[in-house]
């Protein structure tokens, strides 16, 4: 399976027995931009309330055991992690979720835009190139609000680091 | 060393107040200097220190075998913690607030008698 699609399936099977997730983080920025960064971690927010038990006890039923914070499967080589939330970008929560399908099942996953943010969070506060690069591509192959990252970026403390970097941001 | 427990109650961990505070004020900490510092055994701050990480309160750097831990910028209650962690440090005795703050971290030149 695909990033993506693994993703879907146990998004999927997670929401089947009433668990609710939200990808978010690296393999956010695979799917945004079909893979030009390839991450190997699938990192979901649970939402608020889930037990992690109820988390282990589904994936075990996918074939995905439990090892410290991660699931692994020996099917796949990519691991999957459940970091706590909330779900939030910065210090502000996450206000809408996007889905895609998948043939394997159906994802919620960050938008682009909030995507753009969460990688200049770390750009922001780490001087992460990386993540500079990886907002960039983001930003390339999909439409964001750059009036929204902005608002963002100033309600972080980051206005003169947003223009900075602002015309990166800009394409077509 | 006697510590007085501010937010022990609201915390859950007497080492998780000890943990945050000295990280609060000297900015990065590691597991055997804040255990040197309060008197305290290491594997209970280690703990703390883990599990903080794991709650993304506290990011990691490692510094050779060390691990250096200090407060996630990204952590979305940052702000309110911090004021929090101010507002519990002010009730503090002077001589504990003058130590947390009496911390050298600028470099020394090698050779330098201490």
């Amino acid at each position: 399976m695909t990033l993506g699609e693994l993703a879907a399936f146990i998004c999927t099977r997670l929401k089947a027995e009433g668990i609710s997730c939200t990808l978010s983080g690296g393999a956010c920025v695979s799917i945004h931009t079909r893979n030009k960064f390839q991450s190997y971690d699938l990192d979901f927010i649970p939402d608020f309330g889930t037990d992690r038990k109820d988390i282990r006890r589904t994936l075990q039923t996918a074939g995905f055991i439990e090892n410290g914070r991660y699931f692994k499967s020996d099917e796949t080589r990519f691991y999957i992690e459940f970091p706590p939330g909330p779900l939030a970008v910065g210090s502000e929560p996450v206000k809408v979720v996007i889905t895609l399908e998948f043939p394997t099942g159906t994802l919620s996953l960050l938008s682009p835009t909030d995507c753009v943010k969460d990688r200049l969070s770390a750009y922001y506060h780490w001087d992460d190139r990386q993540c500079l690069e990886q907002a960039e591509l983001i930003a390339r192959d999909n439409p964001v609000n750059l009036t929204e990252i902005r608002r963002w970026s100033e309600a972080e403390g980051m206005s003169s680091e947003f223009k900075s970097i602002r015309k990166r941001l800009i394409h077509g | 060393m006697e510590f007085i427990q501010m937010l022990e109650s609201l915390l859950g961990s007497r080492n998780r107040e000890r943990v945050l505070v000295f990280i609060y004020t000297r900015r990065k900490g590691y597991a055997r200097e804040i255990s040197r510092f309060y008197g305290t055994d290491l594997t209970p701050v280690q703990r703390q220190l883990e599990r903080l990480e794991s709650g993304s309160v506290l990011c990691c750097e490692t510094a050779g075998r060390t691990r250096l831990f200090s407060l996630n910028p990204r952590y979305p209650f940052l702000k309110e913690l911090q004021a929090l962690l101010e507002k519990a440090l002010s009730f503090y005795p002077a001589d504990l607030k003058d130590r947390l703050a009496l911390n050298r971290r600028r470099p020394r030149r090698s050779g330098k008698p201490l």
